[in-house]
């Protein structure tokens, strides 16, 4: 008896629906995980709404937000200082990281250890790494100001997070501290890929190792380069708990990221309108800066 | 053998179906509080929740605890997401956006048919929002002051009765000890560093001694007025001359002056726990508060989410009722080691265990006499960000050096914006 619909995977041009159909669960995961959330988000942007409910009737469509949002000093002064973070820490991040790959990607004895000390901070967590810099940069009883004083580089304690310039300071110290081994990891898998008889090429034309770096491992390691600059772009971009735990964003919102503003928003003040407006445009600004890095990764190469 | 693994697949069924059928009659309230490991109060919440579920046969609270720091963040989730805990657990300054949202069910008709009387209940009013009664106060405390006997003996000071008195023995009591150019030993501790809400707090010992006061009993913003300035300059005062540690969360605080590295502390009846496992615990003594009136406040409050069934709300009003009883108003006193809000609480052995307990009850009252509480009227909505907005432009006055006048100024017209958006 023949049944009125029956799909035959076997045909060969109805094949690729068997590769549909077993990636379908993971579609719908990741619709329903990532997807559905940004949706509500860029909803909840239009309308005015201060503690939101799923199962309340949509509010009437406004922009609203966007235009509080742009007339805001507020917004411009997260915006800059979490343009600032990105460039410092990310900067920081890569001198570091590239620093100490090029220090391990050599024989030397210790070199498993001395591979193991730099991945470090990666492992540990960042609430932990910031409980450890809190307590370094404490301005009564942190070690900082100790080892300042006992150097004679200072004659009174400094208030680490009481001062716009230093609570910034002890943000980005920590951020590089617990962001460079991620770009040491990843550039010492690149390192290693570099065929050996590029620099013995390079020697035979006698290249010195300034050479060597500049014309060998910095073009050869541009793929990868490219790839976790937008990784750590996204990190410095995004990243809540340093400085909500560290500083909360002040003093005087001088460490105030769109992250800690859009928590602010939504969870101090319960507006989530408001807060999923700065959500939305901050996803857009990492959209556009992530694209923008990508697509110059393959002049690179 | 097959029969015996037929006869062991049977009795494996029966069980789990049996299991089922118990479960099915089990029912479940959920219960979120920031208060689950905290000693003392803690132990008198899982009392009541024993009481209930003996009362209750059948019926089981799960008792969830979240930080106080995500605290606000999993409410709001929770009750957004259409799934609020049936016993809603809140600070008294952040349920006003949940009743004003239409989330918290009004209590005034389980109140009457109940005869639940709330007459003299300390901070009862705060619970009324929009004329309705939402949710029942757990707490109303006020300031004491603890000091380092030791420490004031030692630079022969007496305990101070005056902020002219505080602000020399203050002074004199900061010191760099053992001479590494870092002050180790300070006069006072407030918080400063942190949550704009406890910041208000720490400001307020000065700008209630001076007379200042956020908003009149009309909700009208009185920031702007010369005794504002007055405590203004106090606050500048006691932080930018370091009379405090400075950049500290209020725990960092409380436990510097439990091991003896700070003279005197004003704080709520929290203190005296932290107090007694701390290093200098016998050299800490307890006075009044040396300003008039003291620091007080609602702190937390017990609800009904509007969304539950009508029989859940009938049973967590029974919950509510068990912790607002005479005998467990009276075991908080015990337990909770502070004040309870009931005027009918028996406190006689609250007194015997707690040498201070004569002295919380007497800054509770004053502080309740005086009608301080931290959340301003006609700011309530809008106290997060007030609370945010006066540590900003305080921290402003501090870190540029700006005059209180001018300073006084900007909180007045920014509070005033506020309450108009």
């Amino acid at each position: 008896m023949k049944s009125g619909f029956s799909l035959d995977l076997a045909r060969p041009s109805r094949r690729h629906w068997l590769g549909y159909l077993l990636l379908a669960p993971a579609v719908l995961l990741i619709g329903l995980i990532i997807l559905y959330p940004l949706i509500v988000s860029v909803d909840l942007s239009f309308q005015n709404v201060n503690l939101a409910r799923l199962d309340q009737p949509r509010r009437p469509f406004t922009t609203a937000n966007y235009e509080r949002l742009f007339a805001s000093p507020d917004f411009w002064n997260a915006s800059w200082v979490t343009f600032k973070l990105v460039v410092i820490v990310s900067f920081f991040c890569f001198l570091l990281g590239l620093g100490t790959a090029l220090l391990v990607n050599n024989r030397f004895r210790g070199r498993t250890l001395a591979r193991l000390l730099v991945a470090l901070p990666w492992a540990v967590p960042e609430v932990i790494a910031v409980v450890i810099f809190a307590w370094l940069f404490d301005s009564s009883f942190g070690l900082m100001n100790w080892i300042f004083i006992k150097l004679g580089l200072i004659d009174t304690t400094v208030n680490w997070f009481s001062s716009p310039g230093a609570a910034f300071f002890v943000v980005c110290v920590t951020m590089i501290w617990k962001g460079y081994p991620f770009v040491s990891i990843m550039m010492l898998a690149g390192l290693q890929s570099i065929p050996e008889d590029f620099y013995n090429a390079a020697r035979v034309d006698g290249a010195n190792a300034w050479q060597r770096l500049v014309n060998i491992t910095i073009p050869s390691l541009m793929p990868v380069l490219g790839v976790t600059l937008v990784l750590v772009m996204l990190w410095v971009f995004r990243d809540f708990s340093i400085i909500y735990v560290l500083t909360g964003g002040g003093p005087l919102k001088a460490t105030q990221s769109l992250s800690i503003m859009t928590y602010e928003q939504a969870f101090g003040f319960f507006r989530m309108g408001y807060a999923s407006a700065i959500g939305v445009v901050t996803l857009i600004v990492c959209v556009i800066a992530s694209r923008l890095m990508m697509g110059r990764a393959p002049d690179n190469i | 053998m097959m029969r015996r693994k037929l006869a062991l697949l049977a009795a494996a069924a029966a069980m789990a179906l049996g299991t089922n059928a118990a479960l099915a009659q089990t029912k479940v309230l959920k219960f979120v509080s920031w208060q689950k490991d905290e000693r003392g109060v803690g132990d008198w919440w899982a009392s009541v929740i024993k009481a209930f579920e003996e009362s209750h046969p059948g019926v089981k609270i799960e008792w969830t605890k979240v930080e106080r720091g995500a605290y606000a963040d999993t409410m709001t989730t929770l009750f957004a997401g259409g799934t609020p805990p049936d016993i809603v657990h809140l600070a008294s300054f952040e349920f006003q956006k949940f009743a004003d949202t239409g989330w918290l069910q009004p209590l005034d008709p389980y109140i009457k048919d109940s005869k639940l009387d709330l007459k003299g209940w300390a901070g009862q009013d705060t619970c009324v929002w929009k004329g309705e009664t939402v949710c029942t106060m757990m707490l109303y405390f006020g300031y004491f002051m603890a000091y380092n006997d030791d420490i004031l003996k030692k630079e022969g000071l007496s305990v101070p009765k005056t902020y002219a008195e505080f602000l020399a023995a203050a002074r004199k009591t900061t010191k760099d000890l053992n001479g590494d150019g870092i002050v180790d030993q300070f006069g006072t501790g407030h918080e400063t560093r942190g949550g704009g809400g406890q910041y208000l707090s720490e400001m307020m010992n000065y700008t209630l001694d001076a007379g200042g006061r956020w908003t009149d009993e009309n909700g009208k913003v009185t920031i702007n007025t010369p005794q504002m300035i007055e405590g203004l300059t106090r606050w500048k005062t006691v932080v930018k001359d370091s009379l405090t540690p400075r950049d500290m969360s209020a725990g960092e605080v409380r436990q510097l002056f439990a091991d003896g590295r700070i003279a005197m502390k004003f704080d709520g009846p929290w203190l005296w726990p932290i107090i007694q496992k701390g290093k200098a615990k016998d050299q800490i003594k307890t006075a009044m508060v040396p300003f008039n009136p003291p620091v007080g406040g609602s702190s937390n409050v017990l609800a009904i989410p509007a969304d539950i069934s009508n029989d859940n709300k009938k049973l967590v009003w029974d919950f509510i009722k068990i912790a607002t009883s005479d005998p467990f108003q009276t075991t908080y006193a015990t337990l909770g080691a502070s004040p309870p809000p009931s005027p009918r609480a028996d406190i006689t052995a609250a007194k015997k265990e707690n040498p201070n307990f004569d002295l919380l009850v007497e800054a509770t009252k004053a502080a309740s006499n005086a009608k301080v509480d931290r959340i301003p009227k006609g700011l309530e909505i809008q106290f997060n960000e007030f609370s945010k907005m006066i540590m900003e432009e305080a921290q402003r006055m501090i870190i540029q050096d700006l005059e209180p006048k001018a300073v006084a100024a900007t909180m007045q017209q920014k509070a005033e914006a506020l309450q108009q958006q």
